[in-house]
């Protein structure tokens, strides 16, 4: 009979080859870290998290803090204050030369402006602390900071993404477990309903609904209810799948005939099992529910002020990208980093879990 | 075949009457009316209007009234422009939405197609992964990130491409160019990966090793026996593609304003002009629901499993 | 080579390189083939002998594995130092395979016709038309009904012996000298797997094929082969001719696998008799025996290193160190 020995503490067979316990999450743990991209990913999203949710112990300014002395300043590490000067200096330079190319004199008030608030604000630049500040990612129209703004609208984002996605996915399984284990007409039912809901023209009922509220109502719980009744479709499908194949194993025969009543063999034994498929989906889900919100948070249709969303920020700065493409930029990168890496940890831990599904996408 | 063609139609009635009443409903059932937001109008003359516009009536008789309308293909008048019918309004734009659509579709799959089958050739090479991330990178960028920086960098700074317009403006077709890529990227990036995926896996299969086993030159057998089989799963994702780039060409509609269905749409929401949101919700789930019949149909014509039973 | 052998294979070794470690699939296999003769391989699973087949068809997938050394001789050339181009010239025209499961071996989405049409017109520079005559006429002949219709169908539209059929008709089409069998039964239901046995062995004499026929199943092998080799981890441990084998196994393992098939003219009272263990795992396998720890006659040597290959006669060798040394 074949011997196993110990060796160096690892098991070890006959032939001296090393016997690994296998488990499935030690198994994907490895296959994960092999994966440079989702590695990377990873790292990122980490990072984001913990400037993100831990902005309240960092050195950040206030997000709703407005300072009008201090409105649409590009970004630099310089002080404020001589970035405003900056500014002033440049409108003050090129009014001079509009007025010298095309002798319209009535330009020369606004010239006789710009001097003045060059001259206050150059008598204040040492006096008020509030020149020394330092705007890494600029101030947007109303003089506030678009770094704070920017953490503050991931906080937002990502909290409903998160929310959402953990809302999404609990119908998702309880519909698509009891559906799939119980058959019958309740499946059926509840199939039907999935296909119609597929087959509608999600996003405009959506809109529709956002758009019927009250103004000033506080839409963010409805909201959630419009995009978390439409992403718990895909994982209610994946869970049914998964029930129906697991649910005539041996394991649930053994367990049945030991008097394990549905809802035990659903939670205690189905669902552990289908615990892998169910973190692939939510992943992909969580950064699929980010882009609808602030899909409809551009379209003026999501969080309502004073909540702002990436997708709020974003709407603001395509209003002014022209002359002051930072307020676009900064939200849109950093927005779009994170979805990145998000999609690569995704795939990453697609792979890691089931590598036997190369091919969907 | 035609019994499979008939079976498809059939299911596609109730759906619709679904999205029909579900609007209806929801719509009226919104607090605030149409005429909620102009001046103050005095009771007598808004007691007539209603009387004109049957909304004075039980909304039971409302919906039975507005769906005899439109099996008589008339949408009802509009609430906010009156002097244009609702037919009007969307018959203009209907085919501006389509072409963008068509037009965004058919590059997402052209150029997906491509990407994935170098991507799936060349599997695990600088190709495989500098395509593979530009896909990545095209799932994760919002549309509404894309067509501002779009247009900031071509339209805005570079000065190559018209902001706005149609092509019946003077910019004639670069009109097109910016919005459709914008709409295109995302689904680009996804057939992409999915063709690539598609393609490997039929290269692993055991027809694939019959046909090399033969002595088939390779060039051969990827285009004989690998692309047919691997490009199926791709015509099955045409159905929600398209349906994700209607849903996209609102906002891209705004962005370019380009002057489509999407557009009316989003306005005719917060000015709660009823029946235009109505037409609209009704246009836009005819050309979804018949995107996705034909699709079906397509790939019940193209898989031989389906159509020699 | 002396006249009759037509295949002769020498030390062949595939090797996988996987994140385990490197994998040697096959490690050191030699046999002959003459002509007309039909030669059985056996095993079990991951004893290496579809890999074997592969590799002297050059099918195995170049990432991760590649052919590590051996020759394999051919009509007067060695098929693993031939240029792409003249390897495609021999498969499916010189040497055909077929392998184990009809139902994926065909594709799908491409008719019958289209399928075998391709070989013959590739290989013997027949027309459409004269290649879809030769191809119904083969089909005619490995017992396919109503040819002539049921060539423009798909393969869908067959049953799963049907479609072996075909299998086989596609293969010997272009008449090759070689037929490599890889378990054309294993996925089929065990009255249909006769038939097609059968049909394998009436076509191969009425076209002089010589056949490879690679199967897990010795009551396959006695039906049908002249000649035999055992294979265990990626090596042949016995070889010689059927009879021979079957009335004197002298590998322990092959003794093992003969005592494990239940016998209709011996009641016996007592178990089935399997071999105790499981076949071991091939990466980074030491140097040693590797049937050791099932071997109920396994000494130190055995242990220690692999057995010299003992030649008993011209067709008859050991691996074994019960045999070797002049034992």
């Amino acid at each position: 009979m074949p011997t196993l020995a110990k060796k160096n503490d690892k098991v070890v067979n006959e032939f001296n080859q090393y016997v690994k316990p296998v488990s499935l999450w030690a198994d994907a743990w490895k296959r994960l870290r092999r994966n440079r991209m989702a590695v990377i990913g990873m790292w990122i999203v980490g990072i984001y998290m913990v400037v993100i949710f831990g902005a309240a112990l960092l050195p950040f300014k206030s997000y709703t803090e407005q300072q009008m002395l201090h409105v649409n300043l590009p970004p630099s590490f310089k002080p404020a204050g001589l970035v405003a000067m900056g500014q002033l200096e440049k409108r003050k330079s090129d009014l001079t030369t509009a007025i010298e190319k095309s002798g319209r004199v009535d330009l020369k008030t606004d010239l006789v402006r710009i001097e003045a608030e060059i001259i206050q604000l150059k008598g204040d630049i040492d006096a008020n602390p509030v020149h020394k500040r330092v705007y890494i990612f600029g101030t947007d129209y109303l003089g506030r900071d678009m770094l704070a703004r920017t953490i503050y609208g991931g906080q937002i984002s990502i909290l409903i993404g998160l929310i959402g996605t953990l809302t999404a996915a609990v119908i998702g399984i309880v519909l698509g477990a009891l559906g799939g284990y119980l058959g019958g007409w309740l499946d059926n039912l509840i199939g039907r309903f999935v296909d119609i809901m597929y087959s509608l023209p999600y996003m405009l009922v959506v809109i529709i609904i956002m758009s019927m509220l009250p103004t000033g109502s506080n839409s963010i719980f409805v909201l959630f209810i419009a995009i978390a009744m439409i992403s718990w479709l895909t994982i209610s499908r994946v869970v049914r799948g998964q029930i129906i194949s697991l649910k005539n194993s041996e394991f649930v025969e053994a367990a049945r005939s030991m008097g394990a009543g549905t809802g035990r063999i659903i939670f205690r034994h189905l669902l552990p099992n289908s615990l892998s498929i169910i973190i692939i989906y939510a992943t992909l889900q969580f950064p699929s529910f980010i882009m609808s919100e602030s899909f409809l948070s551009f379209l003026g249709l999501g969080v309502s002020a004073p909540l702002a969303s990436w997708g709020t920020l974003v709407s603001e700065g395509v209003q002014g990208m022209q002359l002051y493409p930072w307020r676009l930029l900064v939200p849109a990168i950093t927005m779009t980093v994170f979805l990145f890496a998000m999609n690569f940890l995704g795939d990453g831990l697609r792979d890691a879990l089931d590598p036997q599904s190369k091919n969907r996408s | 075949m035609s019994r499979f063609i008939v079976r498809r139609f059939l299911s596609v009635i109730p759906t619709f009457l679904i999205i029909v009443t579900l609007s209806f409903f929801l719509i009226r059932l919104a607090p605030g009316g149409p005429f909620a937001r102009e001046k103050k109008i005095p009771p007598e003359i808004l007691a007539n209007i209603m009387h004109k516009y049957h909304m004075d009536e039980p909304l039971i008789n409302q919906y039975f009234r507005y769906v005899g309308d439109v099996l008589h293909f008339d949408l009802g008048p509009s609430f906010r422009y009156k002097d244009h019918t609702v037919n009007e309004l969307l018959g203009a734009a209907f085919p501006v939405s389509i072409t963008l659509g068509v037009v965004s579709l058919g590059l997402a799959v052209f150029f997906g197609t491509l990407v994935g089958i170098i991507s799936a050739l060349r599997q695990n090479k600088w190709q495989d992964y500098a395509a593979m991330s530009v896909a990545v990178l095209g799932i994760s960028i919002p549309l509404f990130v894309v067509g501002p920086i779009l247009m900031l960098v071509f339209a805005l700074k570079l000065k190559w491409l018209p902001t706005s317009g149609w092509i019946n403006s003077r910019a004639g077709w670069t009109t097109i160019i910016m919005p459709s890529m914008t709409l295109m990227l995302p689904y680009f990036a996804y057939i992409a990966r999915m063709s690539r995926g598609s393609i490997i896996e039929v290269l692993r299969s055991d027809y694939v090793r019959t046909a090399r086993a033969k002595g088939l030159k390779e060039t051969v057998v990827i285009r004989k026996h690998v692309l047919k089989g691997a490009m199926l799963p791709i015509v099955t994702y045409l159905g929600p593609a398209f349906s994700g780039i209607i849903t996209g060409s609102v906002v891209v509609e705004q962005i370019f304003v380009v002057p489509g269905i999407g557009k009316i749409f989003v306005q005719s929401a917060l000015n709660r002009d009823y029946t235009v949101i109505m037409g609209d919700v009704i246009v836009y789930s005819i050309i979804l629901i018949t995107a996705n019949f034909v699709v079906d149909i397509l790939y019940g014509l193209l898989d031989p499993r389906i159509s020699y039973k | 080579m002396t006249d009759d052998v037509i295949l002769q294979v020498k030390d062949l070794k595939a090797y996988f390189k996987l994140d385990e470690g490197l994998l040697k699939a096959v490690d050191g296999v030699s046999f002959d083939l003459r002509k007309g003769e039909t030669l059985g391989i056996v095993g079990e699973s991951g004893s290496g002998k579809s890999v074997t087949n592969l590799a002297i068809m050059r099918l195995i997938p170049s990432p991760p594995g590649r052919i590590a050394g051996g020759e394999v001789e051919f009509m007067g050339k060695d098929i693993l130092k031939m240029s792409e181009e003249e390897v495609r010239k021999i498969r499916g025209n010189k040497i055909s395979m077929i392998f184990q499961d009809p139902m994926t071996c065909l594709n799908p989405f491409l008719r019958i016709s289209t399928q075998m049409v391709e070989t013959i017109v590739l290989h013997q520079g027949l027309d459409k038309k004269a290649a879809k005559d030769k191809a119904i006429e083969m089909l005619k002949l490995a017992g396919i009904p109503a040819p002539e219709k049921r060539i423009d169908q798909y393969p869908h539209q067959f049953s799963g012996g049907m479609r072996q059929r075909v299998m086989i008709a596609m293969a010997l089409s272009c008449e090759p000298e070689i037929l490599i069998a890889d378990e054309p039964t294993t996925a089929l239901d065990v009255t249909i797997q006769a038939q097609i046995l059968e049909l394998i062995n009436d076509l191969s004499a009425r076209l002089g094929t010589a056949v490879i026929l690679i199967t897990h199943s010795l009551g396959v092998v006695a039906g049908m082969c002249d000649a035999i080799c055992v294979m265990y981890a990626g090596r042949i441990v016995e070889r010689g001719n059927a009879d021979e084998i079957f009335a004197d196994p002298k590998h322990p393992y092959t003794q093992g696998l003969i005592k494990s098939v239940p016998r209709l003219d011996k009641i016996s009272t007592q178990r089935l008799y399997s071999i105790p263990g499981q076949p071991p795992n091939v990466i980074n396998l030491p140097d040693c025996c590797p049937f050791f720890p099932r071997c109920e006659r396994a000494m130190d040597v055995c242990k220690t290193k692999y057995p010299k290959v003992a030649e008993l006669s011209a067709k008859r060798s050991v691996a074994c160190w019960l045999y070797g040394e002049g034992k």
